[in-house]
């Protein structure tokens, strides 16, 4: 049971800090669909960041794991600003936009995964080889019976991201930004007349949607991947705006979601030890969070309030 | 020149097609409620959207206390203290009333004397002393979709107090309001005149600007006709300079002569999409000649009313009569056939396919029979013929006749469009819904005259507007709607403006 909550909680992390990605660019008014893409890339960036660091520093050494981190968010970020700049600048359908750069990026990191490998080590593995990161127990807290298994054996960018996500919260719900952001998303036109900048507004929220989507990706390399390869297109980012949505948008009921998605992960896995399945049983048992994920979507679709501008391109000569 | 705190000289400003103002220039002076008057289309709101700094004069000057001013962004004009309400609410209905008035401005606070934040305690205090000040009452913690439209107008002058505006700019304010909403404002504009502001009114309804602006210039296609002072000014003098011809003011109706019912309604209940009575148990009956008017603010259930016996609404109790035969469970189609005639709200979307030609889309109804289509071959000969013969009838104007793609016309003929098409038909029963909303004096005077023509033919009609001197005017009946309760039906005769306009706010005894 505390194996349960342990990998749950170390799954549902990377998955939010994805989530509040997506929060930040659809509350801005840009449907975000570039989630995938988005992780893919930024964990790429980080990644190659990592394996070209790695050879200069002692084979234990964590420090290229927050190296790949900064970097991952940087790689995110500025792979974010093609979305971004097809949506808001060029007015682009936002659907269509998010799709593209998710197949874009595939793409792209397949190819330079590759290439990179072949001038580093001279063999064309479309991985890099990058370990998984160490885990500490907090004292204390990881001994309460049942919830225990939540601080036992946590990874340090669950902590990074738990830091992440308050401050975005504050950003986003205290702030000046926070407070134009949302009006940005609900009515683009009020912010304009009250004399906020909608177009600086978005690029800002996209940008930062793209960070955080490459931190959530490189964690799961570092987690249950242990390497960089194209498998890391395994649908979290969808995953992802799933929880965004039954969340209703909000930050803090999107914390549960993923928590749940997590520990039903989790608890897939578990069950399927417990039944002393066959291996192969296991992708059935992962296929749980999606279902959970389906049969959500009917129950909560209908009362969901989605940001009203969300998807509309902003056209400042429309008034 | 040193009188006035604004001063717009000789502004030129073009469009693609169309010069919007041709050298205008207008002065106003501080502390006094200015008018701006003239149709659609006549470039008030243009003008005021370049004082406002949201477009750039290709020629001329404007002047702010004096001083040249080269405005970029309606920052700029913030800056030196204008405002403007614009005539569609720019607020964001999941906010409060105060994070509205302050997003753009807010005041900013130290959390644990660090952390920055948006002081909303401190917004909250002022918006509601501001809001006393000036007789505002709004409650600065309500969220905007659960207040009303007549709330959110004073949100957006708040706005502009919060701002420190002192030169305002209404663009058509009242075209969203009551009567009483509209004495109420003009109450509230009187009592900002008091405070010194200097009131820019855009309009195109005389008798507001009568009760009260000092002095009122009037623009006619782009150009400055003249400015008049109020006071001495007449109404027929300032109607025939905004349209640039004589007009009419008053609409010469002829003794009624009804005849036998034609539209029965009885009892009759409709539900929206969350299975709600949006229209309960309303009961009335229109005769040929008469004109049956429904009165109520926007959103009480009176198009439901309309599309239920058009047959676009579903109703869910009740029955409908056309001459004596039942058509509740009747198609749209065969109740056309039976004789009604509609003239929708929404002209782009119901009314019109805007992407067809303007001959197709005047054979609408008639396509499916004989002449314009034999077994299912449409004849376009024939709708031409009758799409020519109608454009002469019904002036109606486009830029390549027949084969005019509608969506390129002006919204006055569109609806021209419509009602040549459904009055062609000589049915029974004509309803209309708000006929003449977003046109102006002149287009609105034809408009009437059609209403009042097939009323003489004959003809029985349901009339839906939301413009009680629209109601007043043409009605032979008068129903009064509130939340889905038809409240009072009476002969036009026995109602005064005040008794109907109390009524569509709910008060049952007059």
């Amino acid at each position: 049971m505390t194996k349960v909550f342990t990998d749950g909680l170390s799954f549902a992390l990377p998955l939010l800090i994805m989530a509040v990605g997506a929060i930040y660019s659809e509350k801005s008014g840009v449907t975000n669909l570039a989630v995938e893409g988005f992780q893919g890339f930024g964990a790429f960036i980080g990644a190659l960041a990592a394996v070209l660091l790695m050879p200069h520093l002692d084979k234990s050494s964590q420090i290229p794991i927050y190296v790949a981190m900064l970097f991952a968010a940087v790689g995110g970020g500025v792979y974010a600003c093609i979305h971004a700049l097809l949506c808001i600048n060029f007015k682009a359908n936002q659907v269509i936009s998010g799709v593209v750069v998710n197949i874009l990026a595939v793409a792209l990191t397949t190819f330079f995964t590759s290439a990179a490998n072949t001038a580093l080590a001279g063999t064309a593995s479309n991985k890099f080889i990058l370990g998984v990161s160490n885990r500490y127990s907090i004292p204390l807290l990881s001994k309460i019976p049942w919830i225990g298994g939540l601080f036992q054996k946590m990874y340090p960018f669950e902590w990074i991201i738990i830091g992440l996500v308050v401050f975005f919260w504050y950003l986003m719900y205290r702030t000046r930004y926070g407070m134009r952001l949302r009006a940005c998303g609900e009515n683009p036109q009020a912010l304009d007349a009250a004399g906020g900048k909608v177009v600086r507004t978005r690029w800002i929220a996209v940008i930062i949607s793209g960070a955080l989507s490459g931190i959530g990706g490189i964690c799961f390399a570092y987690s249950i991947m242990a390497n960089y390869s194209p498998s890391i297109y395994m649908g979290y980012g969808y995953l992802a705006i799933a929880a965004m949505i039954f969340g209703n948008w909000s930050i803090p009921a999107t914390v549960l979601v993923c928590l749940v998605f997590g520990i039903a992960k989790a608890g897939g896995q578990q069950l399927c030890i417990a039944m002393q399945l066959p291996g192969n049983y296991t992708d059935l048992f992962n296929m749980l969070p999606y279902i959970l994920t389906m049969l959500l979507l009917i129950f909560f679709s209908k009362r969901n309030h989605p940001p009203q501008a969300s998807g509309q391109p902003w056209d400042a000569s429309r008034r | 020149m040193e009188e006035y705190i604004v001063e717009m000289r000789h502004i030129t400003k073009r469009f693609p097609g169309i010069i919007a103002n041709d050298d205008v220039s207008i002065g106003i002076r501080k502390g006094e409620v200015f008018a701006l008057l003239g149709e659609n289309g006549a470039g008030k709101s243009t003008l005021m959207s370049m004082l406002f700094g949201m477009y750039t004069p290709d020629l001329g000057e404007i002047y702010v206390k004096g001083e040249k001013v080269e405005f970029r962004s309606s920052n700029d004009a913030t800056a030196r203290n204008i405002g403007m309400v614009h005539q569609h609410f720019k607020l964001v209905d999941n906010y409060t009333i105060a994070e509205n008035i302050v997003l753009g401005v807010e005041p900013m606070t130290r959390r644990l004397g660090i952390f920055p934040s948006v002081d909303m305690k401190r917004a909250n205090r002022e918006i509601a002393q501001l809001s006393k000040e000036y007789g505002l009452e709004v409650n600065p913690t309500e969220l905007i979709q659960d207040v009303q439209v007549s709330v959110r107008q004073r949100v957006e002058i708040l706005k502009m107090l919060y701002r420190k505006a002192e030169i305002m700019i209404f663009d058509e304010p009242t075209a969203v309001l009551t009567p009483s909403e509209i004495d109420f404002l003009l109450r509230i504009i009187d009592g900002l005149r008091k405070a010194g502001k200097t009131i820019i009114l855009i309009t195109h309804k005389i008798e507001e600007i009568k009760q009260i602006a000092d002095r009122c210039a009037i623009l006619c296609r782009g150009r400055l006709v003249d400015i008049l002072d109020v006071q001495t000014a007449s109404v027929q003098e300032m109607a025939n300079m905004m349209v640039g011809r004589e007009v009419s003011l008053t609409r010469v109706k002829s003794e009624p002569h009804f005849g036998k019912n034609v539209l029965e309604v009885q009892n009759l209940t409709v539900l929206n999409e969350h299975r709600f009575p949006v229209v309960k148990n309303v009961s009335f009956s229109i005769r040929s000649g008469e004109i049956f008017a429904i009165a109520g603010v926007s959103g009480n259930g009176q198009t439901q009313i309309a599309d239920a016996v058009a047959g676009l609404e579903v109703a869910s109790e009740g029955a409908i009569l056309l001459n004596g035969k039942q058509i509740t469970h009747d198609s749209i189609r065969s109740r056309a056939q039976a004789g009604i005639s509609y003239i929708p709200e929404d002209r782009q979307s119901t009314g019109l396919v805007l992407d067809f030609a303007l001959s197709d889309n005047l054979a609408l109804r008639q396509y499916p029979k004989k002449p314009y289509s034999d077994h299912g071959i449409l004849n376009f000969g024939r709708i031409r013929e009758n799409a020519v013969t109608l454009i002469d009838r019904y002036d109606i104007r486009s830029g390549q006749g027949p084969k005019t793609i509608v969506r390129s016309m002006s919204g006055g003929n569109m609806q021209k469009v419509i009602v040549a098409r459904e009055i062609e038909e000589h049915s029974d029963l004509i309803i209309f819904v708000q006929p003449t909303r977003g046109m102006d004096i002149g287009a609105i005077e034809n408009i009437h005259r059609y209403i009042l023509d097939e009323r003489d033919r004959g003809a029985a009609i349901l009339l839906i507007s939301l413009e009680l001197g629209e109601v007043m005017d043409l009605a032979d009946t008068i129903g009064v709607i509130f939340s889905g309760e038809m409240l009072k039906i009476a002969p036009a005769r026995e109602m005064t403006r005040y008794e109907v306009g109390r009524y569509m706010m709910g008060v049952k005894e007059a």
